[in-house]
C-alpha cells in the first residue's frame, strides 16, 4: 500500500467508524434500557477522560510543583469564570491566559 | 412550518454552531500547526500533510500515522494502528444521535465525518440541557475542521521556519484544550452525576500508568458510562431541567 493509499484508507476507515454507528444511533436511543442509559452517560464520561488525558500530558511536560501550581491556577480560573458567566469560550481563553501568565511568573 | 422557514432556521443554527466552535478552533489551530511542521520535518510534502488533515481529521492518530510512515512501517501496519486508535469513536455516533432533535439522512455523513473527540465533547456538554439541532452540530464541526485544516496548511507551508520558541503564548495555547474540557464539564455538571465523572477520571488516570493515552481514554470513558448506566435515565432528564 502506497503512502497515498494509506492516507485514503485511513480516512475512509475513520469515517466508517464514525458513520455506521451514527446510523443505528436513533434505533439504539429508543427506550430506557441499559444501552440507552450507557450512551446517555458516555458524553460526560468522555469529557472527564479527556480532561485527565490532556492535563496528564501537560503535567509530564513539567512534573514539578511549578507545573502543578500552573495547572491548578489555570483550572481555578476556568471554573471561576464559568461560574460567573456561563460562557465556555471566555472561560477557556481566560483559563489559558492565566496558565500562560503563571508560567511567566513562576519561571526560574 | 414552511420549507423556507425550516431552511432559515437551519442556517441560523449552523451559524450559531460555527460561533460556538471558536474556542474549539483556538485549541485546534496550534496543534494542527505543529502537525504540519512535524509532517514536513518527517519527509512528507506539505500537500500530503494537508491531505491527511482533510481526509482523516482525527488528531492523535494523524501524529502516529506520520511517525510510522516516516519510520518506514508497512501500509497495513500504519492503517491498523490508526483505525485501532480511532475505535473509541464507535460510541460517539449513537450517543450524539440520542441528543439530536432529528437525524436527517442527508446530513448524517457530514455529522459523522466531523465527530472528533472535541466536537463530541462540546456537543454533549451543550446537549446535556437541551436537544441539539443537527445544523448546529454541523456548524460546530465545520469550525473545528477549518481550524484543523488551516492550521495544518500553515504549519506545513511556513512552520518549519518558525520553530517553536516555547514562549509563554505557546504555553498558554497548550492549555486551551484542557481549559475547554474543564469549561465543558462545568457546563454539563449536575451533582448527581459525580460518580460518572469520578469513575471515568479515575479509570483514565490508572489506565495511563500502563497503556497509551488513547487506550486509557477508551477504558475511562467506558467505565464512566458503565457507572452511569446503573441509574435510571429519567434521573438524567430531571437533572437537565434543574
Amino acid at each position: 500500500m502506497t503512502g497515498w493509499g494509506v492516507v485514503i484508507a485511513a480516512g475512509v476507515g475513520t469515517f466508517l467508524i464514525r458513520y455506521l454507528p451514527l446510523l443505528s444511533g436513533t434505533r439504539l436511543a429508543r427506550g430506557d434500557g441499559w444501552l440507552s442509559r450507557f450512551l446517555g452517560a458516555l458524553g460526560l464520561a468522555a469529557i472527564a477522560a479527556l480532561i485527565v488525558l490532556s492535563m496528564g500530558d501537560l503535567w509530564w511536560q513539567a512534573p514539578h510543583w511549578r507545573g502543578g501550581l500552573r495547572l491548578a491556577l489555570g483550572t481555578a480560573a476556568v471554573l471561576l469564570v464559568q461560574r460567573l458567566t456561563p460562557n465556555v469560550g471566555l472561560a477557556t481563553l481566560l483559563g489559558a491566559g492565566v496558565y500562560g501568565v503563571a508560567g511567566w511568573a513562576l519561571a526560574d | 412550518m414552511s420549507d423556507e422557514t425550516v431552511a432559515v432556521s437551519a442556517w441560523q443554527s449552523g451559524r450559531r454552531g460555527l460561533g460556538d466552535s471558536v474556542s474549539l478552533a483556538m485549541g485546534y489551530a496550534p496543534i494542527a500547526f505543529s502537525f504540519g511542521v512535524i509532517s514536513v520535518q518527517a519527509g512528507l510534502s506539505p500537500w500530503q500533510a494537508v491531505a491527511i488533515s482533510l481526509l482523516v481529521f482525527a488528531g492523535a492518530s494523524q501524529f502516529v500515522m506520520v511517525a510510522m510512515l516516516a519510520a518506514g512501517s508497512g501500509g497495513l501496519t500504519v492503517l491498523s494502528a490508526v483505525l485501532m486508535m480511532n475505535l473509541r469513536h464507535l460510541f460517539y455516533g449513537p450517543a450524539l444521535a440520542m441528543r439530536l432533535t432529528s437525524l436527517p439522512r442527508r446530513l448524517a455523513p457530514w455529522l459523522a465525518f466531523g465527530l472528533t473527540d472535541e466536537v463530541f465533547a462540546t456537543a454533549m456538554a451543550k446537549g446535556a440541557s437541551r436537544p441539539l439541532a443537527p445544523a448546529w452540530c454541523l456548524g460546530l464541526a465545520a469550525g473545528a475542521y477549518l481550524a484543523w485544516a488551516g492550521g495544518t496548511a500553515l504549519g506545513a507551508g511556513v512552520g518549519a521556519g518558525w520553530a517553536s520558541d516555547g514562549g509563554y503564548v505557546a504555553q498558554a495555547l497548550d492549555f486551551v484544550l484542557p481549559a475547554l474540557f474543564l469549561a465543558l464539564l462545568a457546563q454539563a455538571w449536575r451533582r448527581a452525576r459525580w460518580p460518572v465523572v469520578v469513575a471515568a477520571a479515575g479509570a483514565t488516570l490508572l489506565g495511563m500508568l500502563w497503556w497509551p493515552g488513547h487506550v486509557a481514554m477508551l477504558v475511562g470513558m467506558l467505565t464512566g458510562a458503565a457507572v452511569g448506566s446503573r441509574r435510571p435515565r429519567s434521573e438524567y432528564s430531571q437533572e437537565a431541567t434543574t
